[in-house]
């Protein structure tokens, strides 16, 4: 079987959950199938320079095919398709226009798969707010498994994601809430689709003193992995705040990861530290170091960092806004879930406190990650569902794309609208 | 959430999670969300909108404006209609005044005028009242908070009352327990009259400075030397237990000194507070070490199962 892994970065250096779930896929299906990622030459994806060379490598034993990717759009362009599909009565025009500032386009890896798509049994395709999964995905609908990672943004509610959803052969989902949340909104079309997941690769001993000593980190704290410059990063900075001033002497709070924006502005806090972006090594360290793993996001609808946190026997604490996370501590027992910053303050507290109550979530932890997210449990339903959907040819052709005319008819409601009445 | 405590043998996140939301309403008081805030801020307002539940004379007073802005303004037969044929373009003004009978023959420019200023007028009321409901609404707001904050204070100044009583109860628990540390001799001889009641060791007792200092010096203006440690005669020692009985049964009946909350007397109740004539008839009892004496009083008075924390 040969299968085509398309994610719009790709390699051990490049940050962010939907591309570690891919390249932790990749590397494992390629001990069991041909796989070929195919992939952009991009590395950041705020800049989406092509900084790789275009062409074919061999990453931990994945063939990997690199396409040159077109330039981004400005933040004033993307910030007026955006003002325009979320709030505006629009066209599915508008929300292509939208999507492809977000996330550029690589018309080379479109061709490739478009004359190739014979060559492949199935292309996974991951990420689904990405142009390339769009063309994609309309372009071998046949053949399309999407791992689409949804999040429930206003963006969930635009009309193209809702047609992307309804077209693919196959959806792989990473929770039952994300699950719920594209079914609400595909309303109506039936599509074949299966909660799998993915799992996680953690060092069998991290060696916490290791980071304490490279970064001068003294005495307990809890550790934030992510974007600094986002919502959440910010909303973090400040409840910790709230939770320093209440707590006199507890735990430091150490931030790991790219950006210095609205976080550096706020972050000069005595108990909040910076670490950078850490390489994977020290990432491990720095987990199996802290107390516990803060996932302050409130649209994420799985996460990698609360996978690797359980794994290393770390509790999570989660904000209890996404359903996703909310689902995932509750199933696993492994976390606690803050809805406000009165709840953030007693939940750390609890868990600072607390040796006992923090090493049972962390063993539930470990535990759900074995049970549910280990390579041969994900392995095996990967299996399944790919030799089910080989079997099964009943959707072979799936719907061509919106005509011009379609796609220029201004008859979409504000995307925000349509998420709030699926909320 | 630092008595927050889990002992079972499995976790229950949701349980947890349940138990700490318990304890910060506790705490907080009522645990109102922003929107909730927002909620009851729309809901005082909206009573405050509608003119069925409005109780005050502002709704009339803000008729009244509105009545006022849309009554034909006075100064309207003295406007003037060149209004509506300026132009800062000097050819085009004279072209205008030259046209002007001309046009009013067609229109009615003073209504036009008129109209021009009230549009204007009502622009600017508009304006003023979407200022004004800006106003009240933030200002609801702030009082429903203020409300949420001194609901939550008083919550707190109950908590603090409650404590400040236990520690007052603690208090005086610790102080019923007199001790007294009798001399050897006087160990002896109480052992051997009274072998079957004393049952404590002796050496659990210990002196307090405070009652002996202070009882010392009763006895010293009382006309008799001061007698250190237990050469105290049985009649001073008998004094002493009455007077301290009658303190706490008057202290008990004061209102400012009772056990706080109610706190049910155990034990042997305590004798009511005696005249001071009446002291002096009281039948002698059956002399006894002050330990022996005070012990059955600090079990009664104050016991440790009757200071319950909260």
């Amino acid at each position: 079987m040969k299968l085509a892994v398309v994610v719009q970065r790709y390699g051990p250096a490049v940050r962010g959950g939907t591309e570690g779930q891919a390249r932790y896929v990749a590397e494992h299906l390629a001990q069991h199938a041909d796989v070929e990622v195919l992939t952009t030459c991009a590395a950041s994806a705020s800049t989406w320079a092509n900084e790789f060379s275009a062409g074919s490598e061999t990453l931990n034993g994945v063939q990997v095919r690199r396409f040159r990717v077109s330039a981004p759009a400005s933040a004033s362009t993307r910030a007026r398709h955006a003002d325009r599909v979320f709030t505006q009565t629009h066209s599915i025009a508008d929300e292509l226009q939208w999507l492809e500032a977000c996330a550029p386009l690589s018309s080379s890896l479109l061709r490739h798969l478009r004359k190739n798509a014979s060559a492949y049994d199935f292309c996974l395709f991951y990420g689904y707010r990405s142009a390339i999964t769009y063309y994609g995905s309309y372009a071998v609908a046949s053949k399309a498994i999407l791992i689409p990672r949804v999040e429930s943004d206003p963006s969930i509610g635009t009309r193209i994601f809702a047609d992307m959803f309804g077209n693919v052969r196959s959806i792989l989902f990473d929770s039952p809430e994300e699950r719920s949340l594209v079914q609400t909104v595909c309303a109506g079309r039936s599509m074949s689709n299966a909660v799998i997941g993915a799992g996680v690769d953690v060092p069998q001993s991290p060696q916490p003193g290791r980071f304490r000593q490279k970064r001068n980190i003294r005495g307990p704290f809890a550790i934030y992995i992510g974007p600094m410059d986002g919502e959440s990063g910010t909303d973090l900075v400040r409840l910790f705040a709230r939770y320093a001033k209440e707590a006199s002497s507890g735990l430091s709070l150490v931030l790991v990861g790219e950006g210095s924006g609205s976080v550096g502005a706020v972050a000069n806090h005595p108990r909040i530290k910076r670490a950078g972006v850490l390489d994977d090594t020290d990432k491990f360290d720095a987990i199996a170091a802290a107390e516990a793993v803060i996932v302050p996001s409130r649209f994420q609808s799985f996460s990698r960092t609360a996978l690797e946190s359980w794994a290393l026997g770390k509790p999570v604490l989660a904000n209890g806004e996404s359903k996703a996370l909310t689902g995932q501590c509750v199933r696993s027992n492994g976390g606690l879930c803050y809805r406000n910053a009165d709840e953030f303050v007693g939940m750390l507290q609890a868990l600072e406190q607390n040796r006992w109550l923090n090493a049972a979530l962390g063993r539930n932890g470990r535990q759900f990650v074995r049970d549910h997210y280990d390579w041969k449990v994900v392995g095996s339903k990967y299996h399944d569902m790919l030799m089910k959907l080989q079997n099964d040819r009943s959707k072979d052709a799936g719907a061509s794309m919106p005509g011009w005319f379609a796609r220029r008819r201004r008859d979409v409601s504000p995307s925000t609208e349509t998420t709030r009445s699926v909320a | 959430m630092a008595d927050f405590n889990v002992r079972a043998d499995s976790v229950n996140v949701e349980q947890i999670m349940e138990q700490i939301r318990a304890r910060i309403r506790e705490k907080r008081g009522v645990d109102y969300t922003e929107a909730e805030i927002q909620q009851l801020a729309t809901g005082r307002l909206e009573k405050f909108i509608d003119p069925h539940n409005v109780r005050s004379d502002l709704l009339q007073e803000f008729h009244r404006v509105r009545a006022a802005s849309d009554a034909p303004d006075p100064s309207e037969e003295v406007i003037d209609e060149s209004v509506l044929f300026e132009t800062h373009r000097p050819w085009l003004r004279s072209l205008r005044k030259v046209l002007r009978p001309i046009l009013k023959l067609f229109l009615n420019t003073k209504a036009l005028a008129a109209l021009s200023l009230r549009a204007k007028a009502e622009v600017s009321r508009r304006s003023r009242d979407q200022l004004t409901f800006e106003l009240l609404h933030n200002l609801v707001v702030e009082m429903t908070r203020l409300g949420v904050e001194v609901k939550n204070l008083s919550m707190r100044v109950e908590s603090l009352q409650g404590r400040l009583e236990f520690n007052e109860r603690r208090a005086r628990a610790l102080e019923s327990v007199v001790v007294y540390k009798p001399s050897e001799a006087e160990t002896t001889d109480s052992v051997s009259r009274a072998p079957m009641r004393d049952a404590r060791p002796v050496a659990e007792f210990r002196p307090r400075a405070d009652v002996q200092t202070g009882a010392g010096q009763t006895e010293a203006s009382g006309g008799g030397a001061p007698v250190p440690g237990g050469s105290e005669g049985p009649g001073q020692r008998s004094r002493r237990r009455r007077r301290r009985r009658g303190r706490r049964g008057g202290g008990m009946q004061g209102p400012g000194g009772g056990m706080p909350g109610g706190m049910p007397m155990t034990g042997s109740s305590p004798a009511p507070a005696a005249p001071a004539d009446e002291a002096t008839t009281v039948a002698p009892e059956p002399e006894q070490p002050a330990h022996e004496a005070s012990a059955p009083e600090s079990n009664g008075g104050g016991s440790d199962t009757d200071l319950d924390p909260q």
